[in-house]
């Protein structure tokens, strides 16, 4: 059954022991390994190995990786990806640490997926036998797990065609310019394969570039809380805590130590197949990022690695 | 105590040792267009017209290339002045956005530049007694 997650971002950093600092003890993220110039991260409530890879060198994302259920999923996966035009090539076990072997491909949109069907599992930090329901000993923010990550596309319909042709998943939400899918223009898209409101979104940009990764909170109690410690660790807010019309999360964008911008994301209604997708046009743009400020800053769409 | 001046208008602003120029620019009451403030972003780049300045973190190549590096190009949020330098904003001009933090760093400039004079002339009396 296809793609159950986006299980790993990889991404640049300038400078690792400023970002180790920020995602372990400001996010409160758990450190799996460290080898010299990387380090790898899982939130508390993760299982595999880990969601996040941090290597020395640059800003931006590197790559994403998306697990899937079964190993023969990865031959259905190149097939429908090769159908599409995509080149594809194999990665063998190890190539990531941790990580069993799989595909590699470039979307349209000039960024690097991974798929893969297994990686080492650690276990949760509560555990799976007569779990408590959070660990005591939190760190920072304690972020239970990776959420979904923004990139920016020059095609933005490109960018969802390839995402339901090769991952199965389906949108839940989009910025048109009409309501009329045939003739509009896309302008960004949100979409995911299960329940989650979104797992990965697409907004018209500049190829190859990431707007931001985020991580799972439960409510507002959690992401106002999370705006406190980023004052108390000098982390620089680009907005919130607010709400965002599309999606329905709550949420604040943040920068890490490299200026690539992180987001904590609460809430979100459930996501199904055969829901309609909420359409935004043009004119609504601003309440549909920001709910409550209902203005578009001019970073939203200016600022990204 | 390094100063910025920033062209066209001359305005000359003071800021702490090792404190950047976007730092000092916004704690001194004046805006214009930052983003990240980490040095991943690369939108807050102004030119540097006079003087000296040092990055305070590493800078990627995408952010700033080669030619950048020489060409006086000026990361304003990693930039540090080595003493005072002028800038010059790139397609729009700093606005003053806070009158009252604008006076706060003038007052605290002028305290510097007393503290300055006040020590090179103590500096001086001292060597004439020996
Ligand atoms: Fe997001």
């Amino acid at each position: 059954m296809a793609v159950m997650r986006m299980g790993y971002v990889h991404a640049r950093v300038t400078d690792l022991a400023e970002a180790k600092e920020h995602y372990a003890n400001t996010l409160g993220l758990y450190e799996t390994h460290s080898e010299p110039g990387k380090v790898f991260y899982k939130g508390w409530d993760e299982w595999d190995h880990h969601s996040v890879v941090l290597e020395e060198g640059g800003v931006g994302v590197a790559k994403f990786g998306f697990k899937v259920e079964y190993e023969s999923d990865i031959d259905a996966i190149e097939k429908k990806a090769q159908d599409f035009g995509l080149t594809v090539e194999r990665m063998s076990a190890g190539d990531n640490l941790e990580v069993s072997d799989g595909i590699r491909f470039t979307s349209p949109s000039e960024h690097v997926f991974e798929v893969y069907h297994s990686q080492k599992v650690i276990g949760t930090e509560v555990g799976t036998h007569n779990p408590d329901a959070f660990p005591r000993h939190l760190v920072g923010v304690g972020v239970p797990a990776l959420d979904h990550a923004l990139i920016l596309a020059e095609n933005v319909r490109k960018m969802e065609d390839m995402f339901k042709a090769v991952f199965d998943f389906f949108p839940t939400e989009r910025v048109q310019t009409d309501l009329n899918d045939d003739d509009a223009h896309f302008i960004a898209s949100w979409m995911t394969c299960n329940n989650q409101i979104h797992q990965i979104a697409v907004l018209e940009g500049e190829q190859s570039k990431l707007h931001h990764f985020a991580f799972k909170l439960d409510n507002w109690d959690q992401v106002g809380r999370a705006a406190d410690l980023f004052s108390m660790d000098d982390v620089p807010i680009d907005i919130g805590p607010t709400r965002h019309g599309i999606t329905r999360g709550q949420t604040i964008y943040f920068f890490d130590p490299a200026g690539n911008r992180n987001e904590v994301f609460a809430g979100g209604y459930p996501a199904y197949r055969d829901r309609p997708i909420n359409k935004w046009t043009p004119d609504a743009i601003a309440k549909g990022i920001f709910y409550h400020a209902r203005e578009l800053n001019e970073r939203f769409t200016t600022v990204y690695t | 105590m390094p100063t910025v001046t920033i062209e066209p208008s001359g305005e000359v602003i003071y800021l702490e040792p090792d404190e950047t120029v976007l730092s000092g620019l916004y704690k001194a009451g004046y805006a214009y267009t930052i983003g990240c403030r980490r040095g991943g972003c690369a939108i807050c780049k102004v030119d540097c017209r006079a003087g000296e300045f040092h990055y305070n973190r590493p800078i990627a190549d995408t952010v700033i290339n080669e030619t950048e590096r020489a060409d006086g190009t000026c990361l304003s949020c990693r930039a540090v002045p080595d003493g005072d330098i002028t800038i010059e904003m790139r397609g729009e001009n700093v606005r003053l956005v806070n009158p009252f933090l604008r006076q706060i760093n003038e007052k605290a400039r002028l305290r510097a530049e007393a503290k300055q004079a006040a020590d090179a002339e103590r500096l001086t009396s001292t060597t004439t007694k020996e």
